[in-house]
């Protein structure tokens, strides 16, 4: 079968003229041999990436690459001061950070993402503070991107500068369900639902509403390098194989063309400089030169008139330094990799076929890193993952049940780092077996597969990843 | 409608597109007009927004006061509303608006703790520096603020003095007014404590072992030759918390030797321009071996597992953060019920977690913590906290402009003048003229403490932050003691001539 598959794989590479892609220099034998290799073969180790940290405290998430060049450390520094600096209210003595809102949900970057790690649901009546509620009603605008609410936009926003008044708040009512795997075990599944109070303009009556996390943010540059061309013949290899997954392809406004989506929860964009700007605007109401408008819809009056500061808000400058900080967040190094329980979860992940999607290894440019190519354990594509993950929201190829394959490289220091174990878009799953178990659609049969496992097996799995 | 404050705002443009702004906003918004332009709302227009005040009112009634009150009695309106609001007129309570300058992963914890508790009331955050909070509530028509909760003493002292506070009650005026023999509370009870924070040194131990040279235990340590090349300064210009470092070592080694302290050691030192977690990351790195500190920000990245440890020196400082509630707000009630709760052990302990690493101003709090936490109150009964704060805020701006033209504007020269006085002393040289010139203070202590030289630079620091230097006068002191400097390295380059690297 792997046999199969390659060959496919290396005529595949061939056909859409991969060998000469990216600039890639092979480390030994043809290049498209390689690169074949890598894709599909996830024992390949020829030149791993270099600069990853060994570093399993709470800033393991938060460290540059070993290599970042000395000239480059100023610009990360930069960065990384913009993201975690509270943004203030214009007009302000503080030229440089002033802008909030009139609309945002938090101060910073940095609240939504603290220790540059994973956010968290709030428990029952607690206010969100590291997550979301994305917005959509039916439809898709003309690029193809979700449609937002006609006046609260594409998210709602729990504050407001003085004199312009929030959104609303938002809590989560969780419902629990439980699942008996086939062992007996019985484990607790809690689905959030958005209750909506204190809103500023009516009812959201039929909008749909998706609860999301602030994600992880290192590796982030690593993503972005995967060559486009190794991407789609992973694709194309997919729809050869029954169509499991496919790329999101999105507008991408800093290159004005169509390209590869490779960030978000549904694949929504393209770089990290777009995602870092769609960020600002959608979260702390800070225009930049991809999206000048503030965040204010038409109806609402007092948003349009209240003052911004400055045209854009974050200057170029600075939000290329908080692109270079994220594209540099290096990501931290496995562990116990050689402990027996964590090598026969490895053994397991790859029979229950989660490294279909989770894939082990994609390829780099040879000029990155030194590396031809990183373990994300992700494909980049969209799945889908069964009604029971879906949101309702259609965003450019990724309808509502459709969810890119989160990477989990660094998973098994979230917990740390979070400082509670929280999964999956809006947090729902407390531990990795819940996680796994919300599992459906194209992933349907890994799932099952997993319910029917032995305890020993259940535990050698989640010691695995957590070894990640 | 958003209210009077529009309407003003409108009157306003109809007689100008840009009216003017009341010190001290003037300087840095028409830096922002020359950089942006200034417009009208109205989008397309070609312009950017001239600033607005924010206000809204809360209820109609104080939405209709506001409005028949036209602007010629734009300078009674907030004392009226002032008047009636203090009375409880429209005191809602339902909110409390909190102005701080508190990095996020503090706010976001006391936040969720506080809303957790009193779910009845919606706290609501404005950031500000500590100099953009002074603007903020000298503009008028600003929004008002019910508590300002911060780490700059200075200006809770301005404040009061103002009469912008309130008296806090009793209960909150219960917790220690002292640590050794700073002050930390206002003797009057207009401003408390709500935490601490020491000063001293971020040390990379292995670093230090690899190099033979002794973990240091008091500043004057950092001065030997041994530790040449080997420390960090944060740089007082362009770092929030390290101008009381620079008071520190003064108080404690006197006005003479204090600055000698500082010379010996910033010959010794590579300069740190940027705050937050900077110092920290470059012993972390070891980058710098030594680096001078105040403690959260070293004890929060040791609690997260970073291996360096932080030592208190003998002479210890610190800085106090307050909070205090002011007579503008409009909800006494819910900015009672936060003073409160920072008072309170659930909000002194959260000062524990990790990522923020705080110094509890309840001597109670410490037992909950780990261990190894410092505790100021145990630590001063040694001795270790004679620092005098009260007597080091007014002239903190002096001493950062003495230090940056004595230490930081010809820091490059001023380290290889001492690399060659260390050099001179090995080879049994006597070098006391070549350290005489390099560590004598540029002014005397008597001129330091006279409000006449103090006020300009405190003026600067109030507009432009710890660097400013826009007073006339004080460019005109800086510029004389960056001569005196200059003709100081020119008069000890031939005292040590033959040992120059």
């Amino acid at each position: 079968m792997k046999l199969r598959s390659r060959t496919a794989l290396r005529s595949c590479l061939v056909a859409i003229g991969f060998a000469s892609a990216a600039g890639l220099v092979p480390a030994a034998g043809t290049q498209a041999d390689t690169l074949a290799d890598i894709l599909v073969n996830p024992e390949v180790d020829a030149r791993p990436l270099q600069g990853t940290v060994a570093d399993a405290t709470r800033d393991a998430y938060s460290q540059p690459f070993s290599t970042l060049r000395a000239s480059d450390r100023d610009t990360f520094i930069h960065g990384r001061s913009v993201f975690q600096r509270a943004w203030v209210v214009a007009p302000s003595l503080d030229t440089n950070f002033d802008g909030l809102g009139p609309l945002h949900s938090r101060l910073a970057c940095h609240s939504c993402h603290q220790r540059n790690g994973r956010g968290l649901a709030p428990e029952q009546g607690q206010r969100l503070q590291t997550m979301l509620v994305r917005l959509a009603v039916p439809g898709q605008k003309e690029n193809g991107d979700l449609l937002p609410h006609s006046i609260y936009g594409d998210q709602l926003n729990e504050d407001a500068v003085p004199g312009v008044r929030a959104e609303g708040r938002v809590s989560l009512l969780w419902h629990e369900s439980t699942v008996t795997l086939e062992d007996g075990k019985e484990i607790s599944l809690r689905r959030p639902e958005p209750v909506f109070s204190r809103l500023a303009h009516g009812d959201l009556n039929d909008t749909m509403t998706s609860p999301r996390v602030g994600p992880v943010v290192y590796g982030l540059g690593l993503l972005e390098q995967v060559p486009a061309s190794a991407l789609e013949a992973l694709e194309q290899q997919a729809a050869s194989e029954g169509g499991r997954g496919f790329l999101n392809r999105v507008h991408d406004p800093v290159t004005g063309t169509t390209a590869i989506g490779r960030f978000n929860y549904k694949a929504s964009a393209a770089s990290v400089l777009f995602q870092s700007a769609k960020a600002m605007q959608g979260d702390l109401g800070i225009t930049s030169r991809y999206f000048p408008q503030q965040n204010c819809s038409p109806q609402q009056a007092n948003c349009q008139q209240a003052t911004n500061g400055g045209d854009p808000e974050i200057t170029d400058e600075q939000l290329h330094a908080v692109a270079f900080y994220l594209e540099n967040l290096a990501v931290p190094q496995r562990r116990d990799t050689d402990q027996p329980q964590v090598v026969r979860g490895e053994e397991i992940f790859r029979n229950l076929a989660c490294n279909s999607c989770h894939r082990e290894q994609l390829p780099m440019p040879s000029d990155y890193l030194h590396a031809n190519h990183i373990s994300p354990y992700t494909d980049l594509m969209v799945h889908d993952m069964g009604e029971g993950l879906a949101d309702g929201i259609t965003e450019f190829k990724a309808g509502p049940q459709h969810w890119r394959t989160t990477p989990l490289w660094g998973l098994g220091l979230s917990a740390l780092i979070s400082e509670s174990e929280q999964y999956l878009h809006d947090g729902r799953a407390r531990s990795l077996p819940e996680a796994i178990l919300w599992h459906g659609g194209e992933a349907q049969s890994s799932r099952d597969s997993y319910a029917a496992l032995p305890a020993a097996d259940r535990e050698a799995l989640t010691a695995f990843l957590h070894s990640l | 409608m958003p209210g009077i404050v529009r309407s003003m705002e409108q009157a306003d443009r109809s007689r100008t597109r840009c009216p003017l702004i009341t010190d001290p906003w003037v300087a840095r918004r028409e830096q922002d007009r020359e950089r942006q332009g200034c417009r009208d709302r109205a989008p397309m227009d070609g312009f950017t927004a001239c600033p607005a005040p924010f206000w809204q009112p809360k209820d109609l009634a104080t939405e209709w006061l506001t409005r028949v009150l036209d602007r010629s009695t734009r300078p009674m309106t907030l004392t009226i509303l002032g008047l009636l609001l203090s009375s409880g007129a429209f005191a809602q309570d339902d909110s409390v608006v909190v102005m701080t300058s508190y990095p996020d992963n503090v706010i976001a914890r006391f936040e969720a703790a506080f809303e957790e508790k009193h779910p009845e009331i919606d706290m609501q955050v404005l950031w500000r520096s500590s100099g953009d909070a002074m603007a903020w509530l000298a503009q008028p028509g600003h929004a008002p603020v019910d508590v300002y909760w911060t780490p700059s003493p200075r200006r809770f002292e301005q404040l009061k003095e103002s009469g912008e506070l309130r008296q806090l009650s009793d209960s909150q005026r219960a917790l220690p007014d002292h640590i050794g023999a700073t002050v930390i509370s206002d003797p009057d009870g207009y401003f408390v404590a709500s935490e601490t924070a020491g000063y001293g040194f971020a040390v990379n131990r292995a670093g230090l072992t690899e190099a033979g040279i002794p973990v240091p235990a008091d500043w004057s340590d950092l001065g030997q030759a041994e530790y040449a090349g080997t420390v960090g300064i944060p740089v007082p210009s362009a770092v929030g918390y390290a101008p009381v470092l620079v008071d520190i070592v003064i108080q404690a080694y006197g006005w003479e030797r204090g600055w000698q302290v500082w010379s010996e050691i910033a010959g010794n030192a590579q300069l740190i321009r940027r705050g937050a977690t900077l110092v920290s990351d470059e012993v972390v790195s070891a980058r710098t071996t030594v680096g001078l500190s105040i403690d959260f920000f070293v004890a929060s990245a040791i609690a997260n597992g970073a291996d360096i440890d932080f030592v208190y020196p003998l002479h210890g400082g610190m800085n106090p953060a307050h909070v205090a509630i002011l007579e503008e707000g409009v909800n006494p009630g819910a900015a009672n019920a936060f003073v409160d709760f920072v008072l309170s052990v659930e909000g002194q302990t959260l000062l524990g977690h990790p990522d923020i690493r705080k110094l509890p101003v309840r001597p109670d709090v410490y037992a909950n913590l780990a261990a190894d936490y410092h505790n100021p109150f145990a630590a001063a009964e040694q001795g270790a906290y004679d620092y005098d704060h009260a007597l080091g805020q007014p002239r903190l701006p002096l001493l950062t402009a003495l230090f940056e033209q004595m230490l930081v504007t010809e820091h490059e020269s001023h380290v290889r003048l001492w690399q060659a006085v260390h050099a001179a002393e090995r080879s049994g040289a006597d070098m006391s003229a070549a350290r005489e010139l390099l560590g004598t203070p540029l002014i005397s202590e008597q001129e330091a403490m006279l409000n006449t030289v103090q006020a300009p630079f405190r003026q600067g620091a109030d507009e432009m932050g710890n660097g400013g230097s826009a007073n006339p006068a004080a460019i005109a002191y800086q510029n004389d003691w960056h001569a005196q400097i200059l003709d100081r390295h020119a008069r000890v380059e031939p005292l040590v001539k033959d040992w120059l690297p």
